[in-house]
């Protein structure tokens, strides 16, 4: 065949340009759906799933650190290096974030990586340094985000949010037969901050007992942050793990 | 399926394809610039943005 | 040619080249403001002044949001309006549809900043726009097609010129990008927000794939489409190869799409997807410095040009540009580099040399070629040009030599032992050891945007002392 056509005929043209643009997307993103080791099994000895969907109040946090662009100056993603260990933890298993729509990896450290930022500091320490990091770490470049802790936490739509979660796969549940599911899959414990239908309820319970703003009376904006902060990288207990475990699914 | 299942195996795809994509780029290369008449002809084309005032 | 009888103003639709062409002058230069302002808020935070609206994470993607989209798409949509139809001797297909994507374009860039500031964002880098937003460039973008594919078509030259192609990949790799990467379930039919559809390892990939060849076709292929075209008539010689030209074009388009995942390296991806879009990272220097030879040898034999040309220096210096971040990219994308150089500055200063050098310079070089033309008048100033291209040139230089620094140290501080075994620094010593460089940074960005601002009060004494219309005499002449 001659190039010559190609460059006559805008047809010819659109489709092979199409296929050449394809290759790539179809051979390194499509398999990672259908390859099971992309995201590990991570278990409890009894069984029961260790990585489950954020509760709630966690969830809306998590809306919250996405709304202020947390993610373009924190990574959550821990590399399998040396350093990173020490200074972070357990590098990040692809199951940590199989919950996380979207994903939020990052791609910069202006600020270092929260993948395992929960249960590091207390609360106390998180609301006084979302609201002014410099006041805890003078060399901070952070904005300071006062707002945080004054805003109510808008509640109202919860369960259109899990609704929507539920679509694209996050086994929050409806109805008894999924809770049952989940109960079976995650423990009770987990399973019951899943059930859509008590959203707004389980949020508001977690939000007094946690009383992470250090103010039980209202649900701020502040308790489903630092919720959200305190629960990121705790889910896998890595004690009940061999040290070489996870190094086959890489 | 033997032979199958060895196209599967990544320490195997990974200098295939290596070869394959290198045979491909000499061919490309032998084309363009392998014929003097085709190079030609090929080349007509680099004055059409001139002619367009 | 002989065929042409009618006054160029007539057969060719140039009133919407002129408004892309405006609305690209705007764009860089709001958009450029804001990457200085953000820049100066990592250097001193206090600029944040506890307003939510114009915190850095808020205003960073407004940044990135007002370069890609609004100067950068701005400068595709006019360049290729400009280019399709001088090339295939045919007036734009579908009369008010052009005028459509105009608007449709600038109500997006505006509506996507609000949407930012506001905080509805999807969390997902240079993707942040909300779903309705996102529905809407899908329309626009297929009438960009059926307008540019639709001019092609009614051509009256056989040939499709190479510029074009380039032009089209672009075209059809941003709507396979767009589509994919913004897959999300809303969260009501009347929320702005949504869930991405994938989670996890899959969506990362999804949206690196996204996020490269972003960079890959809006910032790369399309304008290699404009080099192909305006190196060569500013130059006034044909292009050194277009054998070369068509090599060039198949290799670039194939391999850029395998490369995306060099981004994710050592994550949580498997392995062999990182290490195969390693391997196509570094083939796709090949095709990259291919093009780069092919625009600056069309200059062989008038070499003087870069001396007496101004509007010259600006392609031939934003080609270099490309050369050099073409070679530093497939080298940050080798696993060993990377573990260096990723999550530090140095990325970001490999964006920019990119993103300065080689897009804002091709595209300021074209504008000053394209406007007067559409004008029919002369530069203002010749001189002024000539300021702008040293002050451009001086703010790159500032940014990326301060973010090499920047990056390189910080990704050596983090790593750094002590005699013990123990980190030798903590996280915040890092922070605080950027600070000068941060400066620095924004300093640049301030030269690099009184550049731009002069070339804006340069254009509007062109375009004030030109016409829209062509002038009497040069209608006599033509005739």
């Amino acid at each position: 065949m001659k190039h010559d056509k190609i460059e006559r005929n805008l047809g010819l043209m659109l489709v092979l340009t199409m296929l050449a643009i394809s290759a790539g997307g179809l051979v390194e993103i499509v398999p990672l759906f259908f390859i099971k080791d992309t995201v590990e099994s991570v278990k409890t000895a009894d069984g029961k799933e260790m990585v489950h969907p954020y509760s709630p109040l966690e969830l809306r946090g998590r809306d919250i650190y996405i709304r202020e662009g947390c993610y373009l100056c924190h990574s959550q993603m821990i590399r399998p290096f040396r350093d990173e260990a020490l200074r972070y933890g357990h590098y990040s298993l692809a199951a940590e974030s199989k919950y996380d729509h979207p994903f939020q990896w990052g791609s910069k450290r202006t600020g270092p990586d929260l993948a395992r930022v929960g249960g590091k500091y207390s609360n106390d320490w998180h609301v006084q340094h979302l609201t002014a990091p410099r006041s805890m770490v003078p060399e901070s470049v952070m904005p300071n985000y006062p707002w945080l802790i004054k805003t109510p936490l808008d509640t109202s739509d919860i369960g259109l949010r899990m609704a929507a979660l539920r679509v694209t796969g996050v086994p929050y549940s409806k109805g008894e037969a999924e809770y049952q599911q989940n109960v079976k899959t995650f423990g009770e414990d987990v399973a019951k901050n899943l059930r859509i239908e008590n959203a707004e309820a389980n949020l508001r319970a977690q939000a007094a007992s946690g009383n992470y703003d250090n103010n039980p009376s209202d649900v701020t904006e502040m308790d489903a942050l630092v919720a959200y902060l305190q629960v990121l990288g705790t889910m896998v207990d890595f004690k009940q793990f061999d040290d070489d475990y996870f190094v086959k699914f890489r | 399926m033997e032979m199958l299942m060895w196209f599967t195996k990544f320490e195997n795809t990974k200098p295939l394809a290596l070869v394959i994509f290198f045979t491909l780029f000499c061919m490309i290369l032998y084309y363009v610039f392998g014929s003097k008449q085709r190079g030609e002809r090929l080349e007509d084309h680099k004055n059409i943005p001139l002619q367009d005032d | 040619m002989a065929t042409v009888s009618v006054a160029a103003s007539e057969q060719y639709n140039y009133d919407i080249v002129r408004k892309f062409a405006i609305m690209t002058l705007v764009w860089g230069a709001v958009g450029m403001l804001v990457g200085v302002y953000i820049a100066s808020e990592l250097a001193f935070p206090f600029l944040n002044f506890d307003i939510p609206y114009i915190t850095f994470g808020r205003l960073r993607p407004v940044h990135t949001g007002a370069v890609i989209f609004g100067f950068g798409g701005s400068a595709l949509f006019a360049t290729s309006y400009y280019i399709v139809q001088r090339t295939c001797q045919a007036r734009l297909f579908g009369g008010g549809l052009s005028t459509f994507t105009f608007w449709g374009w600038q109500t997006i860039i505006v509506l996507a900043a609000l949407g930012d500031v506001l905080g509805y964002s999807q969390g997902r880098e240079y993707a942040e726009m909300c779903w309705p937003i996102d529905l809407l460039i899908e329309v626009v973008w297929v009438a960009y097609l059926a307008v540019f594919v639709g001019t092609i078509m009614k051509r009256k030259q056989e040939h499709i010129y190479v510029a074009n192609w380039f032009y089209l990949a672009f075209i059809l790799a941003t709507a396979l990008l767009h589509t994919f990467n913004n897959l999300a379930v809303p969260i009501s039919m009347f929320s702005l927000e949504s869930y991405s559809l994938f989670s996890g390892a899959q969506d990362a990939m999804t949206q690196w794939w996204y996020g490269h060849n972003a960079v890959g076709f809006f910032l790369t292929a399309a304008f290699l489409g404009m080099m192909y075209y305006f190196v060569p008539k500013q130059a006034g010689r044909p292009v050194y190869s277009y054998r070369l030209s068509i090599v060039h074009f198949w290799a670039l388009i194939f391999l850029y799409m395998w490369a995306g995942t060099h981004h994710l390296h050592w994550t949580a991806i498997p392995d062999w997807t990182s290490t195969l879009a390693a391997t196509f990272s570094i083939m796709l220097l090949l095709p990259s410095w291919g093009g780069m030879i092919n625009g600056i040898m069309t200059l062989s034999g008038a070499w003087e040009k870069l001396r007496t040309d101004p509007v010259m220096r600006f392609l031939i210096v934003s080609l270099s540009f490309y050369g050099m971040s073409t070679f530093e990219g497939p080298m940050m994308s080798l696993k060993d580099v990377n573990a260096l150089s990723h999550y530090t500055d140095w990325t970001v200063g490999h964006v920019h040399s990119g993103a300065l050098g080689w897009v804002a310079m091709i595209s300021f070089g074209s504008l000053y070629h394209m406007i007067p033309r559409l004008w029919n008048t002369n530069m203002y100033s010749n001189k002024l040009i000539n300021v702008h291209f040293w002050l451009a040139t001086i703010g790159i230089l500032l940014y990326i030599t301060a973010m090499w620094i920047s990056g390189i140290m910080q990704g050596l501080m983090w790593r750094a032992f002590d005699d013990f075994g123990n980190l030798q620094y903590s996280f915040v010593e890092s922070v605080a050891a950027m600070h000068p460089f941060y400066v620095m940074r924004a300093l640049g960005g301030v030269f690099f945007l009184s550049g731009m601002l002069l070339m804006c009060y340069n254009m509007f004494k062109t375009i004030k002392q030109g016409s829209a219309e062509p002038q009497t005499d040069a209608v006599a002449a033509a005739a």
